[in-house]
């Protein structure tokens, strides 16, 4: 599905019979994406308009196309669908018609075109260089071998999913695979993560989008995520939030609690070590998201989320400590705390035994 | 003859140094709001005059000899010691340039007393001679004729003559069991004798037993002002005899901040047991004898009034509903300054700074704030309750040529008892 790169996104566009108005509306609602104020709209309208359709890559790893589901579940306005018709998708192993050497052929055509100005999207997690290279492979090669040769000339990569940008579950202990993220590997590129398992569809078209209208990267935190959607904790825009605050918790999936749609924390939600946009943005369309599904968050933007304790379990509880071996501990503090108080209460007493009294004669000497 | 030196000066720092010394300076968090609160800092702008940096000995001694880290360091000679002329740079910080109002310690966000931790190193710097002058010499007095001005009985005994002539009513001296004691202030014998000739008539119209002591009037106490626990001990040792001699029950604090938090609220624990009697300052007693029905008044001042809250009275005791009652009794045109209360802005003169002649200076720089909450609500005239407080209102607002006299407020009362038939 090669698609010629020498039009613009404005002709591209009325090609595909899309009104001036249409066109406008897309940039307003892409500006609110981005979290960007709506005076952005007109700049945003006129960058697109000249805006090159880029070359896109897309490399499918350790992965269980899931992420790609997320991506195509695009919803009505099908803003998806226009947002992939701002680029030139290149190659994608679920989406390509070609197949085989066709399909490889592709992917070098584009690289070759499209020198240091392509983008690279991956998801999957790849079997790190010191890992059996026949872990996983594609038309013969080893996922690293492919990866490394397809960003050298790439103008950035873009994560998509917590496998690709955070290792995922196929690095979850003991991590057989050797798994390793994309971040892991790809040193001297620019590299977006855009976790979740899978991410919300329209945060992987606002980078894209992103991209296109700025020509550079958006702002990161400090796991290479764009802060526009990871910006807060699903906790801090939950609205079962209130019910956090009032101490109002649901103790199982079925006691009064949960029917009246108190707070999950004790169930094990993870909203307020995690960040995404899940709670402002939802799912399929704005229907829901998990939390008003009424089951907890599991933190599946974060880091190393499949080995962060049970998904039931509360974030401050301990995961590994006994209550026998917190009771020892507690007993070890208080006798330590007490003796050193006791020691510090004695070297007080002597240090008050010093202090002499002071008489008249002595003061008036300074007169 | 002993004398005072560093040495001393660090043992008395190592003694003052209790468990919530300990836990204040390890919860300070550098935030700043103690400045933003001290009229010396924000009417000078200097940054030495921050609240928590004047305490900065005793915190290198507790850093130094009390914490891990501060031994660590001792160990590879990195220690900063505290020096004598360290202290002597202080002196300014430590005595000019704090009236130990305590609006840092309302302020401070993790709840440091840093006001109770001034006193203590005021304690250090006693004992290791870096005491200001005027206090030292307030203190000797204080001890060795029994008032800090150097005033005898003779004198105040001409001042009673004076009440008793002026009014026709008998001063009371010596009058074993009566109900209370009355203390005054050296300050108020020379400069507001209206004060004993008001609790005169105002005793009398309620019906209350009082009494003077011959054997102690003097309620302030120098030692908490240059901040040495023994000769303060001793004053306060002066007021429990007398009051024990004549078998009063309770004893009457005049218009004087510190005097009354000293004789009232460190007294016990600077002689180390409970007192035979109740302490009380006098708007406390006028507000309870109103409360009771005993204070009858006629007429009301019809000029705007505003008041001024003695920190010592207002943000240290929580006497501050009682002057406002009284003020309903015999005003009509009252407004409150806009902080007051335990808000209020100190005048500028407490905590010896105006025994110090060296502070001046700074004591009238301090004063602008006052100066300007008084000039928000523009009253004709100041209500008070200390004769600190007063004086320094009378000379800064004389300073600054405002025309807003400054009265007390237990004469105001006096002046409106109804007449007795």
């Amino acid at each position: 599905m090669r698609k010629r790169s020498d039009k613009t996104l404005g002709e591209s566009l009325r090609d595909h019979g899309l009104s001036r108005r249409g066109f406008l509306k897309l940039c307003a609602a892409t500006a609110s994406l981005m979290a960007l104020p709506p005076s952005m709209a007109p700049a945003i309208a006129a960058a697109l308009e000249q805006a090159r359709r880029p070359s896109v890559i897309w490399l499918s790893f350790q992965e269980c196309t899931g992420c790609t589901e997320s991506l195509t579940r695009a919803h009505a306005p099908t803003l998806e669908d226009l947002i992939f018709d701002f680029i030139s998708l290149d190659y994608h192993h679920t989406l390509q018609a070609a197949s085989g050497e066709a399909a490889e052929e592709a992917r070098l055509q584009a690289m070759e075109e499209n020198k240091g100005r392509y983008l690279v999207i991956v998801d999957g997690s790849i079997p790190g260089p010191d890992a059996n290279p026949g872990f996983s492979t594609v038309a013969g090669h080893s996922n690293y071998s492919i990866l490394m040769e397809t960003v050298e000339h790439a103008a950035a990569v873009i994560a998509v999913g917590t496998c690709a940008a955070f290792g995922g579950l196929p690095q979850a202990r003991p991590n057989p695979t050797g798994a390793m993220s994309v971040m892991d590997l790809v040193r001297d590129k620019p590299v977006i993560n855009v976790p979740g398992c899978p991410p919300i569809p329209m945060v992987i078209t606002g980078v894209v989008a992103h991209y296109l209208v700025f020509g550079r990267l958006p702002e990161l935190d400090g796991y290479g995520r764009p802060l526009a959607f990871y910006g807060q904790s699903i906790h801090d825009r939950c609205y079962r939030r209130p019910f956090y605050d009032k101490g109002l918790f649901a103790e199982s999936f079925d006691d009064e609690g949960a029917k009246l749609g108190w707070c999950l924390y004790r169930l094990g939600c993870k909203g307020p070590t995690t960040y995404n946009a899940c709670a402002t943005m939802k799912w399929n369309d704005g229907a829901s998201w998990p939390v008003e599904a009424g089951h907890p968050c599991l933190g599946c933007s974060e880091p190393k989320f499949w080995d962060a304790g049970g998904f039931y379990e509360p974030v401050s509880v301990p995961l590994t400590l006994g209550p026998g071996t917190l009771l020892g501990a507690g007993v070890v503090g208080a006798v330590a705390g007490g003796g050193l108080a006791t020691l510090a209460r004695k070297q007080r007493k002597e240090e008050a035994g010093t202090r002499q009294p002071v008489t008249v004669d002595e003061l008036e000497q300074k007169l | 003859m002993s004398e005072l030196t560093l040495e001393r000066g660090l043992a008395a720092f190592r003694a003052e140094i209790d468990a919530p010394t300990a836990a204040f300076f390890s919860s300070c968090v550098h935030c700043g709001l103690c400045a933003q609160s001290c009229p010396f800092y924000l009417e000078t702008g200097d940054p030495k005059y921050t609240p928590i940096l004047k305490l900065e000995p005793l915190r290198r001694v507790w850093e130094n000899e009390f914490t891990l880290w501060g031994r660590i360091k001792g160990r590879l000679g990195l220690q900063k010691p505290v020096t004598d002329e360290m202290l002597a740079e202080w002196e300014e910080l430590l005595y000019d340039s704090c009236s130990m109002c305590g609006r840092c310690s309302m302020v401070c966000p993790v709840g440091n007393d840093l006001a109770y931790m001034i006193r203590k190193t005021r304690e250090g710097m006693v004992q290791s001679g870096h005491a200001p002058e005027g206090l030292i010499a307030a203190a000797s007095r204080a001890i060795k004729t029994g008032s800090p001005m150097g005033l005898q009985w003779k004198t105040l005994a001409v001042q009673i003559q004076h009440v008793e002539s002026s009014s026709g009513l008998t001063v009371p001296v010596d009058q074993e069991g009566a109900e209370y004691l009355v203390l005054l202030s050296s300050m108020e014998i020379i400069n507001f004798p209206e004060y004993l000739e008001a609790i005169t008539k105002i005793f009398d119209h309620a019906g209350v037993t009082w009494t003077l002591s011959t054997q102690c009037f003097e309620a302030t106490n120098a030692g908490i002002q240059i901040g040495n626990k023994d000769i303060a001990a001793e004053l306060v040792e002066r007021v429990v005899a007398a009051a024990e001699t004549l078998r009063v029950s309770k004893v009457i604090s005049p218009e004087c901040g510190h005097a009354y938090t000293a004789i009232r609220w460190e007294g016990p624990n600077l002689i180390g047991r409970p007192y035979p009697f109740r302490v009380f300052h006098i708007i406390e007693v006028l507000d309870e004898l109103r409360a009771a029905g005993r204070i009858k008044t006629e007429g009301k001042e019809d000029d705007r009034l505003s008041m001024h809250d003695p920190c010592n009275l207002a943000r240290k005791s929580g006497v501050i509903q009682q002057q406002r009652n009284l003020m309903a009794l015999v005003a009509e045109n009252f407004v409150d300054l806009k902080e007051h209360g335990k808000y209020q802005w100190c005048c500028g003169a407490g905590g010896g700074v105006s025994s110090n002649e060296r502070a001046e200076e700074l004591k009238m720089a301090a004063f602008k704030r006052k100066k300007a909450q008084i000039e928000e609500v523009a009253p004709e005239r100041m209500v008070t309750m200390c004769a600190t407080c007063r004086t320094q209102l009378e000379e800064g607002l004389e300073a600054f040529n405002m025309e807003i006299p400054v009265v007390g407020l237990t004469e105001m009362i006096a002046e409106h008892l109804v007449e007795r038939d």
